[in-house]
């Protein structure tokens, strides 16, 4: 029996423990524990049902609202529980929607509002579920929603119609696919047709291209040239521009089969590739009775788009079409810095790709011009390398002296003129001067000395970083004081330094030892103590004097300071109808202190209302004082106008 | 119930006696039924509900939006939910669309006691309809002086047809349904009559309750009142009086009681006078187990518990009481609402050991005889009006503010989980 009521006091105390919190929802472990506990004893749920009901009678709306999340959490699970429950569900609907006026729902009327919201999705969702077993429910459901006309969300009509809309919106699109995929199965044959018909003009395109082309003389190989290259990059770039040259290029003979070219290999890109693309990917997803013919389309519709993939290559390997523009611009531009940066060891082969091949003719050339600049300066430049790699020490430490005795400049535009000892001419800048000031003199010069003294070397100050020692001292709730002040710590005193646990080190101590230590003359330093000591005790008793001077007076003002209390307060009672008001300023300081000093929010602290910015300022605005001024004012400045616009009147 | 048909099958158990235990059994169960629901076509609250006397099979209900309607309890109109939950719609409705409809609240609706065939209606509206059940035309209209509070009809005459009508005017008038006059007037009271009854012992008496506090028995047959209900001649000084208005809703009871038919009113005034009382309980007590030697047995111990019941009744809750008597006697009398004078309707069972009375949204079984709550029905969200014991099936229908007519049924000998339709009602533990 005692081992029974222990347990259960276990489902109320978690029951009690889970609602007292200011958490948006119950905490998971504390509700899992009352759900197990609850699980394997009727008698626990039992209880369990009546502490909920008890719980959703508190006065507050955070209770009930944490109480209510685990009402649901119970409710629908187990039987049990529902059947207790349904017996008094007015009462727990009048406890949680807060439906009859006489029973409103408590502070805070936030916590209030989410209270009632959320029970209403609760009954709705009760009753959608158990509704057919439980009449209550039912009753409940249908009285709050057709009586008291409740909006309730309506979560599984919701939910029934976007599955609704989703079904219809495929459904939809499935027959839109079946009616592409008959358009594609009626023209297919004439697509084809025509299909056919392009690649074959540009088969034809390309064979006369090419049969032209054979006349072209080929460059010139040369095996000395080869030896001359020595790395493997350098040798492909010297095959690349071989192949290049072997390439057809555009000339006045075949500028019109370039055209034809170019403008079927348009409408092969643009039209036929994407429409062959678009077939395809509506025959992977439409979905018809008859697969066979789908198949065997899609097989012909995937081999169309292997040819025309592979005559697009053939058209540009041929160098008739031009990749759009903007991607021209990129590669140019990639193209040249690669030149550029081409020396560093581990940049990658220059291997231009099957586009930049299909570059103009112009471009080609240029490019050409440079490459092979290029790799003779390379030649050379690799020598350089070399040698300088080689004599690497002796150049070395030369360069590190001068280093080391060289002073870092931070940047300026003074080092733009660094050394430079040229006059400038003042009117050569690219201004066009003429006829806006006058006559110009084109040879005025800047001196040399004025330069210097416009491009004097300036440097900022620059305050030297020291790092500020932290206070230390130690905090009666364990660790530290991290403040770093100067001087002084406002919480405690001097910056002195401490040990590791913030003790200050005694350096009074360390330095009396010190001199004791180095002392010699150990008589005259206990004379001197002696002094001091005499002269400390004289301090000690003058400063006592004081003290016990300002006590009394002190004690003095604390009385008068009291009376003046206890007749503020008579008159506050008398002045105020009921004596609450001054328990209630009380308590609420109190409870801001309390809360400053835990700074933990509590149930009641969200009872209590919050100051807004808007009470501060309404406290300030609509006071007595200040309405009258401001109704004087008004009438002041509309008697001011009134004088003006008719002065002529009293 | 096993045990007590063996003992009846051994003869051990007489049948009367194995009948009154199976019903008091099957009342001991009533709760909230889930598969018989009646679906009301009221827009206003449900004021008087009655199910028909002689088949026990039609229920009639009168509503303040004018209307009432009549249902068919043993056969469903349709099924829900799998056939769960059977829906019993009315087989027709009267409202103000009729062309000789009332135009206010009816406050009244009853069945004719012999057949079904006719049907009246009192309303506020000042008239007191007589319908025909099969053609729903009204057959006789009788203008009464003011707001029909209750209406009755003796279901044991068999030499009158006479309609008692209680009305906001101090005279209780009675309606001859075969002259279609009014047949008498009874003056008595000093306040508005708020309920009638007629005597399931004696064709010729009638019970009213008025606003003024006093219940009245009257002897159709001769002039004035016979008796006026005493409450301070009742308790034999045993029992401090109770403030009769007293501000607080919480009133009090009643007492009384009398063999056969006894009403309770709760006082509305605090003088009450008693008019020309010319008996205490006591003596009506005697006089009326000697004029009806042959009364049930349960009216005997109504007049024996009589003096119980009212000590009881004071020192333990002091509730608003009210208490009943015979068989199917309606005790009609004031809610414990003050300002709105609005009759209710309470029902006893038929060995009248229990009351059922509609205390606000809940509607509250006593036990007669001990005064304690035996049963509380809750359901309604709103005031009961009215409630009306079929104790042919041993059924409890009860009608409120929020419109909904709810049927308390004895549950399941056995549950049958055949049943539990499409969805099981299961523990659902995840975790």
């Amino acid at each position: 029996m005692e081992e029974e009521r222990e347990e259960g006091g276990k489902v109320r105390a978690l029951i009690e423990k889970a609602t007292n919190s200011t958490a948006q929802e119950v905490d998971p472990r504390l509700l899992k524990a009352i759900k197990s506990v609850v699980r394997y004893s009727d008698r626990e749920l039992r209880l369990a049902a009546q502490t909920l009901m008890d719980h959703m009678k508190r006065d507050h709306s955070q209770v009930r609202y944490l109480t209510l999340l685990i009402i649901d959490e119970l409710f629908m699970r187990s039987k049990l529980f529902r059947t207790i429950l349904v017996e008094n569900l007015d009462q727990l609907m009048s406890l949680s929607v807060g439906f009859r006026r006489n029973l409103p729902l408590p502070a805070p009327p936030a916590v209030a509002s989410v209270l009632r919201s959320k029970a209403i999705e609760f009954l709705e969702k009760w009753n959608s579920s158990f509704g057919i077993h439980y009449r209550q429910l039912r009753l409940g459901f249908d009285y709050l929603k057709n009586t008291l006309k409740f909006q309730f969300p309506n979560l599984q009509a919701h939910a029934a119609r976007i599955q609704q809309e989703r079904r219809e919106r495929e459904r939809r699109s499935k027959e839109l696919l079946l009616k592409k995929f008959e358009m594609l199965k009626e023209n297919f044959s004439s697509r084809k047709e025509e299909i056919k018909s392009t690649i074959d003009e540009i088969g034809e395109c390309l064979d006369i291209v090419c049969a032209k082309e054979e006349f072209m003389p080929l460059g010139p190989i040369d095996d000395e040239d080869f030896e001359e290259f020595r790395s493997s990059e350098l040798l492909q770039i010297r095959l690349d521009t071989l192949k290049e040259g072997q390439k057809v290029h555009e000339n006045n003979d075949n500028k019109v089969v370039f055209d034809a070219l170019r403008e079927l290999y348009k409408l092969l890109v643009t039209k036929h590739l994407v429409s062959v693309q678009e077939g395809i990917s509506v025959l992977v997803r439409v979905e018809v009775a008859d697969n066979r013919v789908r198949d065997s389309t899609l097989k012909e519709l995937i081999d169309i788009r292997n040819c025309l993939q592979s005559v697009k290559k053939k058209c540009e390997e041929s160098g008739c079409a031009l990749p759009n523009t903007t991607s021209r611009d990129d590669e140019e531009e990639d193209f040249w810095e690669e030149g550029k940066i081409g020396s560093l060891e581990n940049e990658r082969p220059i291997v231009p790709n099957k586009q930049n091949e299909n570059l103009s003719m112009a471009l080609a050339s240029i490019e050409l011009k440079n490459r092979t600049l290029e790799s003779n300066n390379r030649g050379s430049n690799d020598n350089e390398l070399l040698s300088l790699e080689g004599g690497e020490t002796g150049t070395n430490s030369l360069r590190n002296k001068l280093l080391a005795d060289a002073p870092v400049m931070s940047w300026g535009s003074f080092l733009n003129n660094w050394g430079s000892n040229r006059e400038v001419l003042a009117n050569q800048r690219g201004l066009e001067l003429e006829s806006h000031w006058g006559r110009v003199d084109y040879d005025a010069v800047i001196p040399a000395e004025k330069i210097a003294e416009l491009n004097v070397h300036s440097t900022l100050y620059e305050e030297e970083q020291t790092e500020i020692q932290p206070c230390r001292a130690p905090l009666r709730k364990g660790g530290l004081c991290q403040r770093r002040d100067l001087r002084v710590c406002p919480f405690h005193g001097p910056i002195i330094p401490r040990d590791v646990e913030g003790k200050p080190l005694n350096q009074n101590s360390s330095k009396d030892e010190i001199t004791l230590d180095s002392g010699t003359d150990l008589v005259e330093q206990l004379a001197k103590q002696a002094v001091k000591n005499v002269r400390e005790r004289d301090k000690e008793v003058v400063k006592k004097r004081e003290i016990d001077k300002r006590s009394l007076k002190r004690a003095k003002l604390a009385k008068i300071r009291e009376h003046n209390d206890v007749v503020l307060r008579d008159a506050a009672l008398a002045s105020t109808s009921s004596s609450a008001a001054i328990g209630e300023v009380m308590e609420a300081t109190n409870g801001e202190k309390l809360s400053a000093r835990n700074k933990k929010e509590t149930l009641s602290s969200m009872l209590r209302k919050k100051v807004t910015p808007k009470d501060r300022l309404a406290q300030r605005l609509l006071n007595s004082q200040v309405k009258d001024a401001t109704v004087r004012e008004l009438t002041l400045g509309e008697d001011a106008n009134y004088r003006e616009a008719f002065p002529n009147q009293w | 119930m096993w045990k007590e048909i063996g003992d009846r099958e051994a003869g051990k158990l007489r049948p009367k006696s194995f009948t009154s235990r199976i019903k008091s059994n099957r009342i001991r169960t009533l709760q909230l039924s889930n598969h018989k629901d009646i679906v009301s076509p009221h827009r206003g609250s449900i004021n008087s509900l009655q199910v028909d006397l002689t088949e026990g099979r039609y229920l009639l209900s009168g509503a303040s939006d004018a209307s009432a309607a009549v249902y068919d309890v043993q056969r469903a109109t349709d099924y829900e939910a799998g056939g769960l939950i059977a829906k019993h719609k009315c087989i027709f409705v009267v409202d103000k669309q009729h062309e000789s409809g009332h135009k206010y609240a009816i406050s009244s609706a009853i069945w004719y006691p012999v057949d079904t065939g006719l049907f009246i209606t009192g309303s506020y509206d000042h008239h007191i309809n007589v319908w025909d059940t099969n053609t729903t035309q009204v057959v006789m209209n009788f203008k009464m002086p003011g707001k029909v509070y209750r209406t009755a009809m003796s279901s044991l005459a068999t030499s009158h047809m006479l309609i008692a009508a209680g009305t906001e005017d101090v005279q209780v008038r009675l309606c001859d349904i075969a002259s279609g006059a009014f047949a008498h007037t009874l003056s008595g009271h000093r306040d508005g009559v708020m309920t009638v009854e007629w005597s399931t012992s004696s064709e010729w008496v009638l019970v009213t309750g008025g606003c003024d506090g006093a219940i009245r028995f009257w002897d159709i047959r001769r002039a004035g009142c016979f008796l006026v209900l005493d409450q301070s001649h009742s308790q034999l000084g045993r029992r401090p009086q109770i403030p009769e208005c007293s501000a607080t809703n919480k009133v009090l009871t009643s007492k009384s009681l009398s063999a056969g038919q006894s009403s309770y009113t709760k006082p509305r005034t605090q003088q009450r006078k008693v008019a020309g009382g010319n008996g205490t309980k006591q003596s009506l007590v005697g006089r009326r187990q000697r004029l009806h030697p042959g009364m049930l047995s349960s009216q005997d111990r109504a007049t024996a518990h009589y003096g119980a019941v009212n000590g009881l009744k004071v020192t333990e809750d002091g509730m608003l009481w009210d208490i009943q008597s015979g068989c199917n006697t309606l005790v009609n009398y004031e809610t414990v609402r003050l300002q709105t004078s609005r009759p209710i309707q309470l029902a006893t069972t038929q060995d009248s050991d229990l009351v059922f009375v509609p205390c606000m949204t809940a509607v509250k079984a006593f036990d007669v005889w001990s005064g304690k709550t035996s049963l509380t029905f809750r359901g309604h969200y709103e005031y009961v009006n009215c409630c009306w014991f079929s104790t042919q099936d041993q059924e409890l229908y009860t009608g409120g503010n929020d419109r909904q007519i709810l049927l308390w049924l004895p549950s399941r000998l056995i549950a049958d989980e055949a049943d539990e339709g499409p969805v099981q009602d299961q523990d659902n533990w995840s975790d």
